[in-house]
């Protein structure tokens, strides 16, 4: 076991490195750098000349390289493009802590109340609940989440008015003093989470309801209740929740949508943000992070993969 | 209401049972007709082609039908009505007083739950007993179906068990709470043969210990013949014939019975002749069609007349207890299949160049670095699936592969063909060596070597109708124009024995018989010169087997093709080869003629396999020599022998410790045997 998470720790710090190389690469090969986006109009090629001077751009590309990998393992990500005396590790930090704040929410909503519904309208296949139900969760995965966190504004916020329509903070403020804020993200990630996990659950236990080790355990004349907790659910739920984590990932993506459409102050929000404002620093150490979260979020599935599931933990 | 059980009553009789499973595709009558009882103390044999409806038989008496289903008749319990009762009550009967056991143990045993669980809980569930007083029970549940370690085999998982391992654990939990009747649903079907002789051993074994009634569905006459005391024959959802196991087998009533009896190979009699297989033509009586007022055996039976047409016979007394629904049955005799008729010997074999001839063939998986190590040395040996391997094929002559699965049989044929590339050894064909990769072969010697496949509906495209695959190996392999094709595609279907109106239909509409006659037929297109044919008949029931494998041998007269024929059923290999080649381990087990295999002396591992073989012979004597286990994946080259873990003729440290010897068999240098026990001494032993 030991092993095993030390060679997966260190595949991913190469794939982590490798990503590194790409994210610097591909913004090296842009036009302009750092310097010619601060001074903007105002650049001339004189002032041009001294900023780069100023901020070591005009040192081979592997210096630089070597020297933003290096502050990055110290925990030093550098300084914001727009201004000096923003620390970029330090916006990270808490953009991550919000991002994390709206994302484990909506796990912890959506995957219990996910999976228990998929159990309880899997073993009624085929019913007109179960039709009406999986019917449901097409429509709502089908919606994007622009398409069903605008409606919750129109309804929620410009029609009712019971929550802000944004969760722009102000300087000061966290999102912890202002949970009102958070709920409309929430909703929103959980929405399509929710529908997501309750057909895979929905589907798994279709499929294990119709195994043979279950019409054993039918044949062995126990009550239903005891067939579908002790053969069915373990079985229809370990690759269910294994999808789960692997789709750690798009979830990302959804945030990324979700927190510029209600200017929720998290990760996603920041990648787009700094694409905007052409903040470059700012953009290579984002999308670094968000790729190694999401290097890490696919160990945890493994790892769940491996304790849930005998034939893996045994060999 | 609820209803009680009724001592006086029989265990348990079906009555008139018919079934019928409405689909969206229209209505299929699995049962039409059944009418079986089960004694305490009896095993009922209930035996069948795929398709007749014995499983449903089964299912219904444990009340275990889909609601599609439409059940008509009764099936009583001690007294109790099955299809009247609740599910309340269904489940105070299932696993308590009526139990079952499934064909493929590994499915049927909840991958995500330790073993031991899965017994006790019937145990908790129906007799209230504590955890502790369950795990005992488990423990002796173990033990009496012979598992070794009782006491510690319950912490397993179903994946850490053998396929043997795993059908005794579930023959424990039916046993568990020493049920009145117990359901065998085809339960050795799919283990090796060694495996199933030794379930096989068990169940009888059982039947004297346990006072319980059994059924036991099998379509191996073999197995039936081994453990049943009455036998029930099912033909197209009826019950035809009913009768004790040895006036089954030595006088059956039913020509369907009989037709079934001649299909299964046999070995020669005391004269030493050996007849030809007769085969039974046409179709099973189509599912769908309501029932006529007819025999729906009629239209395949060699003594239809004309009140078959017009009369559903009845279940008729043939006297002794023996049942039969034929309106003729006093002329069912010994030869209504057509003539024995004496086995053509085949010509000696020519000395010239062999059509296949393998030296030292040599086949390793794998090996290298485990996957997650990027760098660093080769830490994993490979397995070694096929190791050093002579064999020689001359033209008209087969060679039968046998040996349990992992002993590298299809390993072999498919290095032979060159879908894997060997790892070593030379390969000739026609004494012109071979590539080890089918790639790089010529397109002569991919045409003259054809292989032919156990799954004839995987190896059909289902898109495209039959004439695809053939014409395209014609045009392919023959050369032959786009009408010629055509044409000569017509005549290989007459000569597979099919309508060359099945051209055109897709690979769904037809049996697997049919499609595997159809592979059969695109295998000869490229008139190849050697034939590899990898369990080719397995899957299908005797009657079409003894088709397919008459066809085979028809071919081979008219063409001189040389044949590979891999098979683990040794009355199948007996009957096909010339020689024989037993593998195990990947290793040469014994090689030579096939009488001189088949007789003593032979190699301790061919011995073991003959004696697992079920023949379909009540009065056959039962063998002793068993094989627990499994063929072990080799992956480093060991110093003894390789059979040494598991034989039964084990001398000691020197089998450990020293390859054996390569023996000669006592008719010449065409049989080898690799052993350390000198072939006098094998002959000595055996006979």
């Amino acid at each position: 076991m030991a092993r095993f998470l030390i060679v997966r720790i260190s595949l991913i710090m190469v794939t982590l490195l490798a990503v590194s190389i790409a994210i610097f690469s591909l913004i090296e090969l842009l036009p302009g750098d750092a310097a010619a986006l601060m001074l903007g109009q105002q650049s001339t090629p004189d002032s041009l000349r001294n900023l780069q001077e100023q901020m070591g751009l005009d040192r081979p590309p592997h210096i630089r390289y070597l020297e933003w990998i290096g502050g990055a393992l110290r925990g030093d990500l550098g300084v914001s493009a727009k201004s000096p005396d923003i620390s970029i590790s330090s916006v990270i930090g808490e953009r991550l802590r919000n991002s994390a704040l709206l994302a484990v929410s909506a796990f912890v909503i959506a995957v219990p109340l996910g999976l228990a519904m998929g159990v309880w309208v899997g073993s009624r296949a085929d019913t007109k609940i179960d039709r009406f139900l999986s019917m449901g969760g097409l429509v709502t995965i089908s919606l994007p989440e622009f398409v069903t966190g605008v409606v919750m504004i129109l309804v929620l916020s410009t029609m009712l008015g019971w929550l802000p329509s944004s969760s722009i903070m102000m300087p000061g403020e966290s999102i912890i003093g202002n949970p009102q804020v958070l709920i409309m993200p929430i909703l929103t990630v959980t929405g399509a989470l929710f529908a997501y996990i309750f057909r895979m659950a929905r589907a798994n236990v279709i499929e294990v309801m119709e195994s043979n080790y279950v019409r054993t355990a039918v044949l062995k004349g126990l009550p239903m209740r005891t067939v579908m907790v002790r053969h069915v659910m373990p079985n229809a739920l370990l690759p269910t929740i294994t999808v789960i984590a692997n789709n750690v990932g798009w979830l990302f993506g959804g945030l990324i949508i979700i927190e510029n459409l209600f200017a929720y102050p998290g990760m996603g929000g920041e990648l787009i943000n700094s694409i905007k404002t052409q903040d470059i620093p700012m953009l290579q150490s984002t999308a670094m992070v968000i790729a190694a979260v999401y290097a890490f979020s696919n160990l945890a599935a493994d790892l769940t993969y491996g304790l849930l599931n005998p034939r893996v933990r045994l060999s | 209401m609820t209803q009680t059980p009724n001592s006086e009553a029989p265990l348990m009789q079906v009555e008139d049972l018919a079934v019928t499973f409405y689909t969206p595709r229209g209505a299929f009558r699995a049962v039409r007709q059944a009418s079986l009882e089960i004694a305490r103390g009896e095993v009922l044999g209930l035996v069948g082609e795929s398709g007749c409806g014995k499983s449903t038989v089964a299912f219904a008496m444990m009340g275990y039908l889909p609601g599609t289903a439409q059940v008509e008749g009764a099936v009583r319990f001690e007294g109790m009505d099955i299809t009247a009762m609740s599910d309340a009550e269904l489940r105070q009967m299932r696993g308590n007083h009526m139990a079952m056991v499934y064909q493929d143990p590994v499915t049927s045993l909840n991958p995500s739950m330790r073993v031991g669980r899965q017994v006790e809980e019937a145990l908790v569930y129906h007799l209230d007993m504590t955890a502790d007083q369950a795990r005992d029970r488990a423990v002796d549940l173990f033990e009496s179906v012979g598992l070794a370690d009782p006491g510690r085999i319950g912490r397993r998982y179903p994946h850490q068990l053998s396929g043997g391992m795993q059908q005794r654990v579930v023959i424990a939990m039916a046993l568990a709470c020493e049920p009145h009747l117990l359901i065998m649903d085809e339960p050795t079907t799919g283990l090796d043969v060694t495996t199933e002789a030794t379930i096989l051993d068990l169940i009888v074994e059982l039947k004297d210990r346990v006072n319980a009634g059994i059924l036991f569905v099998s379509h191996n006459l073999g197995v039936i013949s081994r453990v049943a005391d009455r036998v029930a024959v099912m033909y197209a959802g009826e019950v035809v014939e009913q009768a004790a196991v040895r006036d089954l087998f030595k006088g059956s009533r039913h020509p369907y019975t009989a037709g079934l009896l001649s299909c299964v190979p046999q070995p020669p009699g005391d004269d030493g002749v050996e007849h030809q297989l007769s085969s039974i033509p046409g179709a099973v009586f189509d599912a769908q069609v309501e029932q006529s007022e007819s025999c729906l055996f009629a239209p395949r039976c060699p003594l239809a007349q004309d009140d078959c047409a017009s009369v559903s016979p009845p279940m008729l007394d043939a006297g002794d207890d023996h049942a039969v629904k034929c309106l003729h049955h006093e002329n069912v005799k010994p030869g209504i299949w057509g003539d024995l008729l004496e086995r053509q010997q085949k010509p000696d074999q020519d000395g010239g160049v062999p059509v296949l001839n393998a030296k030292g063939l040599r086949k390793f998986y794998g090996g290298g670095r485990k996957k997650w190590i990027l760098f660093g040395p080769s830490v994993r040996q490979p397995v070694r699936a096929l190791v050093d391997v002579d064999m020689r094929v001359g033209s008209g002559r087969t060679l039968g592969i046998v040996g349990e699965s992992g002993s590298g049989k299809s390993t072999a044929a498919r290095a032979i063909v060159g879908l894997i590339p060997r790892n070593g050894g030379s390969l000739e064909l026609h004494g012109e060596s071979l590539d080890s990769h089918v790639h790089e072969r010529t397109e002569e010697q991919r045409s003259a070597m054809r292989m032919v496949f156990q799954n004839p509906t995987a190896s059909l495209n289902p898109k495209l109708p039959i004439r695809h695959a053939i014409v395209r190996a014609l045009r392919k392999f023959a050369g032959l124009s786009h009408a010629e094709s055509n044409e000569r595609a017509e005549e290989l279907l007459e000569s597979v024995g099919l309508d060359p109106s099945f051209l055109d239909r897709q690979p769904s509409e037809l049996s697997g018989g049919q499609q595997q006659r159809v592979a059969l037929a695109s295998a000869f297109a490229a008139n190849p010169d050697l034939v590899v044919a990898d369990e080719a008949v397995s899957a299908l029931d005797v009657s079409v087997q003894a088709q397919v494998l008459n066809l085979l041998e028809n071919h081979q007269r008219e063409t001189g093709n040389a044949y590979v024929f891999i098979t683990h059923d040794l009355g199948v290999v007996r009957y096909v080869s010339d020689d024989i080649l037993v593998l195990y381990a990947g290793h040469v087990a014994e090689y030579g003629p096939s009488p001189d295999v088949l007789s003593a002396p032979s190699h301790p591992y061919t011995e073991a396999l003959l004696s697992a073989a079920p023949i379909p012979d009540p009065d056959a004597e039962p063998t002793h020599i068993r094989l627990e286990g499994s063929v072990p994946t080799l992956r480093a080259a060991f110093e003894g022998c390789f059979f040494a873990g598991r034989c039964p003729r084990k001398l000691g440290d020197i089998c450990d410790h020293t390859p054996p010897p390569q023996q000669t068999g006592l008719n010449g240098d065409g049989h080898v045997i690799n052993c350390h026990i000198p072939v006098e001494e094998l002959e000595a032993i055996q006979r």
